[in-house]
This record gives C-alpha cells, structure tokens and sequence, in this order.
C-alpha cells in the first residue's frame, strides 16, 4: 500500500495499526495449528429400514456438533448406501450398516479377516472402514493359518484387543433375536444364537405335543430356488441344510462334531482326511459314497460357486484314499475348513448331477439329498413340505414340515393367533412381540416368546482414508459420544446388546469373545473432549474443532 | 376395419418398444447393483464382479440394450437373477392365482355395479341412491389394505368363516390345475380376497352405469316405451339398461388392463401367491429380467385391451364404424 504525501501523519498511524491488528487476528486464528475438522456426513439407514440406526444415527450429528464438528445425518436407502461403500468413488465419510449373525459367522474368521484385513480394503472389499494395520494383518492371517484351535483362540483375542484399541467403527448395539413358537403344540424349542427358533436342530429336538407331528413354519421371506448351487439365500438354505446332508454340523454349542462324516483327522496342517459314516442313502434308495463327497466339492469349486466361494477357494485338491476315507489337501493352513468348509457343503449326488449339463441354472425343484428330510413339494411363493426321510441314521421327532411363505408379518400374526402355524422363522418386529407379550384378552396364549442374543452388529463405519477419520485420537473420542445404553434401553426395549469401540465378536459368540474388550464403551462427552485435547486438537473462538498441527 | 386394426397393432408395436426402452433404462438408472440383493455383501469383489459378469451386467449400457431389445424380439425375457429361473415360467406359476382372483373380483364387482347402478338411475333421489353412492365411495377410497385387514379380523379371526391368508390349506399336496383350483378349499379362499377387491373396484362400474343410464332415461324411446304400458322393470332392464351398457364395458376392458398392478395390496395382506408380489419384490431386489418381464407384459395387456375396448364399442354400437377413418 502506498500513501499519499497529503496523507496526515495519524491517518497513516490509524491505518497502520488497522493492518496490524488484521494480520495479527489472522495469526490468531490460525493459530490452531491444523487444518478445520472437515464436515461430516453421515449416511443413516431410513427411519423405516431400520429406526435404531437413524436416530443413533441423528444423536451422533447432535454431539459432533457439541464438540465443533459440522455433521449432518444423511438417511440413505440400503441399496444406494451398498452402492456408495461398495463403489469404485468410495466417496463417503461415515455410514450405518450391520452384519447379520449368520451360522457361519460364528467362526471368527469373517469378522477378523474379510472386514478388517488391508487386502480388502479396497474399492468392492469388505473392509469399508479402510482400516490398514499391518501389525493386525499379521494376526489375522496368523489365526487363520492356526490350527490348533486354542492356539487360535489366543491369537483371535489379541486381534480384538488391538481392534478395540485402534476403533476402525464403533458397535452401536446387537440386536436380540425374539422368535415365537406355539406351545400348546410343540415343546423344548431352541432359540439358537444366528439361527433362531427354526435351526437345523430344531427337528431333533422339538417334540411335538400333539397328534399333529408336521411343523408348521412361517417365513415372509421367499425360499429362492432349490439347487444348493445357484441358491443363494439364508430362507433358500435353511431348508436346503435339511435336505441336503453335510459332512460336519455346528452344535447348538457351536462346537463341531461329526456328521455325515464319522471322523476327521488333521493329518498335517494342511491335509485333512475324512471318514465318511457308513450305510447312508440318498433319497432315491442309492447308497452315499465318497465319490459323491469328492464330486460334490469337485463340483462347487467347478461352477465357481459364489457363495461358499471363500470357504472353497483354500482347497487344492481332493482325492480318496479308501473305501471310505476321503482327503482334502489344502494350498496353506485354513483353521475355519472344518467349522465353515466342511459344515457348510452340501453332498450331492453323483448319479443325478453327473448326466446335468448346465448345473448352476438347473431347476432341481424335486431336490434329492440324503438329509433327515425329502422333498414332498415345493411351490415358489406359496410353501415348501418335506417329510421325514426313514432311512436317516438319526431320526427326528416331527414327521414334517411345512415351511410357508408369507407376504407381510401381519399376516403371520394372524396365522399364529388362528393356529394354522406353528414357528416363525424371523424376528418378530416389536410391535408384535409386545402384541404378543400384552396378550390382550388372552388372544396369544398359546404363544412363548423367546430371545436369543445375535451374534451380529450394527455399526457406525469410518472412513481412515479420509480425516478426520485418519486420526486415532479422533475415533476414540467418537467412541465417547455414543450413547450405548440408550440404543438398548430406549431404542430397542431392552432387547439387545450394547457395543463399544471396535467390537466386532460379541459376548454371545461365548468362546472367540475376549471378554478384555470393548475398551472404549462409556457415553461420556467431556472425556471425548478431553481426548480430542490431548492429542492436540484445538478450538477456534466460535468453537470450531481444530486438527492437530501436522 | 382390418386396415384401421393393422394400423393399430403397428402403432402398438412401436408403443412397446419405446415402453420397453423406457423400463430398460429406468431399472438401469435406479440405484443399486442386483449382486447385493442377491448375495451377501460379504463375497470377495472377484465372486461380485464374476456374477455380474454372468449376467451380462459388466457389458456397457449400450451393448446390454441391443442384447435386451435383441432377445425381446425373439420374446426371450431371460432367467430371473434370484429365482435361477426362466422369467415366463415363474410369470407361467404366478399368472392363474393373479388372473382367477382378478376376474372373480371383475364379475362381482361389474354384475352387482350393473345392476345396482341401472337401479340407482332408476330411483334416482331417493335415500338409496345416497346411501348407494356413500357406500361404493367409502370403499372406492379406503385404502384395499386396511379393509382387507378389517375383513380378516371380522371374518377370519372372529367369526372364523373364511381363512385368513394363502389360497389353499397348508400342506396341499401339488397336482394337475384342475386338483389345484377347481376344488371347495381354493374357492373358500379365493372369497374374501375377492369380494375385498370388488369393493374396491365396483365404484367405477356403478357410477359409470348409473350416469349413463340417466342420459339414456330421458331418451325419446323410453317414454314411447313408458307410453305403450310396458312394465317399468321391462324399460328399465330392456330397453334402457342395454343401451346404457355401452361405456361400462370399454371401461370394463380397461380395467382388466390394469388391475394386475391394482391389486399388488390384496395380494399382499392376503399372502395371495400371484403376480402382483412378485413384482414388487423383483423390483426391490433388482431382479431385472423379472421385473422387466412383468411390466412389459402390464403395459402390452394396456394396449391391447384398448384396441379391444375400441372394437368392441363398433361392435357393440352400429353407430361407430372405424371405415370412415381409412379414407
């Protein structure tokens, strides 16, 4: 700036200063030594999806905004939200989403590995929260490649541990699993952690009370089609699982044990031979051999199966050794083969698929397995009735079932009230079970509820890529500002778990949880600040949030 | 008439390709990636982009078009992306349990609408008159859910007359068609459902008919009627409710047209297995040749029942002759 010769001496003095006092502000207010936090959006699920998640979701926003941080909550259709964290942009910043606590989840692989692993944290990946450790990477392959199950146990709860330390997400809840059953009719019903009421023990051990020994079983889900290779639904194999036999089956204690199979032995770390159990038939009367079993498995990997592709993909070979004895020879160390691999494939039979030449797009409306169960009929859309198969080495105590399809749960309701079925196969929505617990004018009082704890979570992801995400300080200040008991105890009822910071096994999946972890699950906002303070964050006049100086 | 009925169907042909363009292109737009929907989000990105590439869905938008509109001209819909099946035989399965409990509703409601319509013209001013209106207006604008619901808490679990849901009792082994519908159990089921649905629908037959038959009333011919001392019920029925009939059946033709998406909500509150569901799930699980399927078969049985409901009017009304058109 120039000044002019008339310009009086004070003017020039007043003006000076001005500038100096400009320059000086500008340096005080950059004094916070980063960048401003940026903007946060979160996508939600639409309060009609799925109501927790929203007003979590919402509640989130409110205390971002307490703590300087502009956030909005931006409810987004589930379909569009798997569109935007599974897409190539990976534009996002943070999201609301869940895993369900499917069977096969209950090993711990998938909630280690696949979600958390930087090989997968990629566009497409499972690892949508971006969270790249090497130090975790090393312990997840680690446990995986651990056969010794204890061994692996060990490493399963150091992985959680550095999980709950580093906070990729933070578990909002789990939801309890609330199933109803007609007891007047059917007792010693057990409401299965993942599974429910209608598991694939529940014909072994339901005893009926009637005459009336076909169960009848409501879903409002549709069963897709009937070929254990292209179906690729949890309703479609829930029925499958029963028709089709499988070499190993989870206990309801979740431990493995024998099935079709009489034994196995882990001949090296990555040889598994399997005795297949003798004097089994399929429903077509044709004795089970282990040619069906190599063939079965030959055949998944064949068709490149998409759903039990990560079970399948560690296989190298398979080859039999004698009569009965069949060998899995493995491309490295896969702890899950016998808890996910060998307790999910179905065996199929060699004379019926061999002759087929499109596998994947056959129809095979009239299933022959060598499960407890044969196919009577099924009606896509209306119902699916099997009956028990007399010559299964372990006879269950229903003559039948009857899996039916339902619209709307409405209808379902009305169903259970008018008797004309007996189990549900999904969880209640809680207008009904409360309905149901009411019990007004006794309309219900034939029904038992039960509860079991999911083994699934629902979770708010980050971004790491992305600050203020990238800083760890900043996630477990974030895991301060939830509210973990009001998600349970208003939102859900009480039917529920709380989360914390990082938890991905929960305390239901009783023997991979580390009961060391959650570390950071206490709702406390002055703690978060404090946290944000420590870690060099700082706070402009207005109260805006500061990143720390780089 | 052939000539003006040839012109028609090319027009109508060139109708459904711009249809089917337009619901090629709207599925596409809609967000959302059918693997999803059909597997876990969990499956390796190699397991994603195989599937997609099974079904075709990796190719460009423009190549997936031409191979789309390509196999429509063969009337080749593909298979379903959730059900593993060719489209037109899930639509095959659905169809009869849609159209039966379509066209029972459509005969309830178009016999009772008729009559009680050409009545209602005839006493015109009268509290039934009123009432009658009242009545088919209530019906024509509560929502069908919430009445079904009603009907089933009255009649299914109250009076326990009529089942509640389904359209045949649990457990009934499959057979031939004749096994399957023409039996008391399916009739049982189908009357709830169908007479909810004729509620419903039967404001437009009656309304229509009964406008209709106060034009024809004040016709020359009904007084001369009147004049010659024939019976009143004669007139009305004979004389004056046949020329009135005109409008109700082209509106009749239309309606079939459109009730298979009408009824999407009957269908679901009475967990009826038809076609109307099925297309509401396909769409939401993006099951494109499916929901493909189904709305160009919707919007062709459209167009095809307006050229019907066009003939019919020449057909049924020598005044109207389409050969004055050609030249």
């Amino acid at each position: 700036m120039k000044f002019s010769k008339r310009t009086p001496p004070v003017v020039r003095l007043l003006i000076c200063t001005a500038l100096l006092i400009t320059l000086m502000g500008q340096v005080v207010l950059a004094a916070p030594a980063g960048e401003k936090v940026p903007a946060i959006t979160i996508l939600s699920s639409l309060p009609e999806a799925n109501m927790v998640n929203y007003e979590m979701s919402q509640e989130a926003v409110e205390e971002l905004r307490k703590l300087g941080v502009e956030a909005t909550a931006q409810p987004t259709d589930f379909a569009v939200l798997l569109d935007i964290i599974y897409g190539e942009a990976s534009d996002y910043d943070a999201y609301t989403i869940g895993w369900s606590g499917r069977i096969e989840r209950l090993d711990p692989d998938m909630f280690i590995h696949s979600i958390n692993h930087s090989d997968n944290a990629l566009p497409g990946g499972n690892n949508t929260n971006r969270y790249r450790n090497p130090e975790f990477d090393a312990l997840a392959d680690a446990q995986r490649r651990e056969m010794d199950i204890n061994k692996r146990r060990e490493i399963v709860f150091e992985a959680q541990k550095m999980l709950a330390e580093d906070v990729p997400h933070v578990t909002l809840y789990s939801r309890a699993t609330i199933q109803t059953y007609n007891k007047d009719k059917f007792t010693d019903v057990l409401n299965l952690p993942g599974e429910g009421v209608f598991n694939e023990w529940t014909p072994f051990q339901v005893k009926p009370l009637t005459e009336d020994k076909i169960l009848k079983v409501a879903s409002n889900v549709n069963i897709d089609d009937m070929n254990p290779l292209s179906s690729k639904s949890v309703y479609g194999w829930r029925n499958l699982r029963l028709i089709y036999d499988k070499l190993v089956r989870l206990s309801p204690e979740t431990q493995p044990q024998p099935w079709a199979a009489e034994s196995w032995d882990v001949v090296a770390d990555d040889v598994v031979d399997v005795v297949l159990r003798s004097g089994m038939t399929f429903h077509d009367g044709k004795p089970v051999t282990v040619e069906d079993v190599k063939f079965s498995y030959e055949l998944f990997i064949n068709e490149k199966n998409e759903y039990f592709g990560s079970f399948l993909s560690p296989i190298k070979s398979i080859e039999i050794t004698d009569e009965n004895t069949v060998r899995f020879n493995l491309k490295e160390p896969y702890a899950p083969f016998i808890t996910n691999t060998l307790a999910q494939i179905p065996i199929l039979p060699k004379h019926v698929w061999e002759g087929i030449e499109n596998p994947t797009t056959y129809p095979n409306l009239e299933a022959i397995g060598s499960g407890p169960f044969k196919v009577e009929h099924f009606r896509t859309g209306e119902e699916l009735a099997v009956s028990r198969f007399e010559d299964y080495f372990q006879q269950p105590l229903i003559d039948g079932y009857i899996f039916q399809i339902f619209a709307a749960p409405e209808g379902v309701l009305t169903a259970l009230e008018l008797g004309t079925v007996d189990m549900v196969s999904y969880d209640l929505v809680p207008a009904h079970t409360n309905l149901i617990k009411e019990n007004a004018g006794g309309k219900y009082s034939h029904l038992e509820l039960t509860e079991a704890p999911d083994i699934g979570f629902f979770y708010l992801g980050f971004n790491i890529d992305r600050a203020p995400f990238n800083n760890k300080a900043f996630r477990i200040a974030f895991a301060h500002i939830v509210d973990y008991d009001l998600a349970i105890d208003v939102h859900l009822d009480g039917y529920g778990a709380r989360g914390g910071g990082g938890l991905v096994i929960v305390e239901a999946n009783e023997f991979w949880h580390n009961p060391e972890v959650p570390v950071y699950d206490k709702y406390d906002p002055d703690r978060a600040k404090e946290i944000l303070e420590e870690a060099g964050f700082t706070w402009d006049s207005a109260g805006n949030l500061y990143m720390p100086a780089e | 008439m052939f000539g003006y009925v040839l012109k028609r169907l090319l027009i109508m042909v060139l109708m459904i390709v711009l249809v089917s363009t337009m619901i090629f292109f709207l599925f596409r737009v809609m967000p959302g990636d059918p693997t999803a929907f059909l597997v876990d989000p969990s499956i390796t990105p190699e397991a994603r982009a195989q599937m997609l590439s099974r079904y075709g869905l990796d190719k460009g938008l423009w190549d997936q078009y031409l191979i789309f509109m390509k196999d429509l001209a063969r009337l080749e819909f593909g298979s379903s992306y959730f059900y593993n099946r060719p489209v037109l035989q899930i639509i095959g399965e659905k169809l009869p349990a849609t159209l039966i409990l379509m066209f029972s509703a459509m005969a309830l409601a178009y016999l009772i609408g008729v009559l009680f319509g050409a009545w209602m013209a005839w006493r015109r001013g009268s509290r039934l008159e009123t009432g009658g209106i009242v009545f088919v207006l209530f019906f024509r604008s509560a929502p069908t859910f919430w009445v079904g619901l009603m009907a089933i808490i009255l009649f299914s679990a109250g009076l326990g007359w009529f089942p509640a849901q389904g359209m045949r009792t649990v457990g009934t082994p499959s057979g031939s068609f004749a096994q399957m519908f023409l039996n008391w159990d399916f009739l049982h089921h189908l009357i709830l459902p169908s007479i909810v649905a004729a509620l419903y629908f039967m404001a437009t037959p009656l309304l229509v008919m009964r406008n209709s038959m106060l034009e024809v009333l004040s016709e020359d011919y009904v007084e001369m009627a009147h004049a010659k001392g024939i019976k009143p019920r004669k007139v009305l029925f004979r004389h004056a409710a046949r020329n009135a009939l005109l409008p109700v059946v082209t509106s009749g033709a239309l309606f079939i047209g459109s009730a298979i998406g009408g009824q999407v909500l009957i269908e679901v509150v009475f967990s009826w297995p038809g076609l109307g569901r099925e297309i509401v799930t396909a769409v939401t699980r993006r099951d494109y040749p499916l929901a493909q399927a189904c709305f160009i078969i919707i919007s062709t049985t459209v167009m095809v029942m307006n050229l019907v409901a066009d003939l019919l009017y020449a057909a049924l009304d020598p005044r109207i002759s389409y050969k004055a058109l050609k030249g």
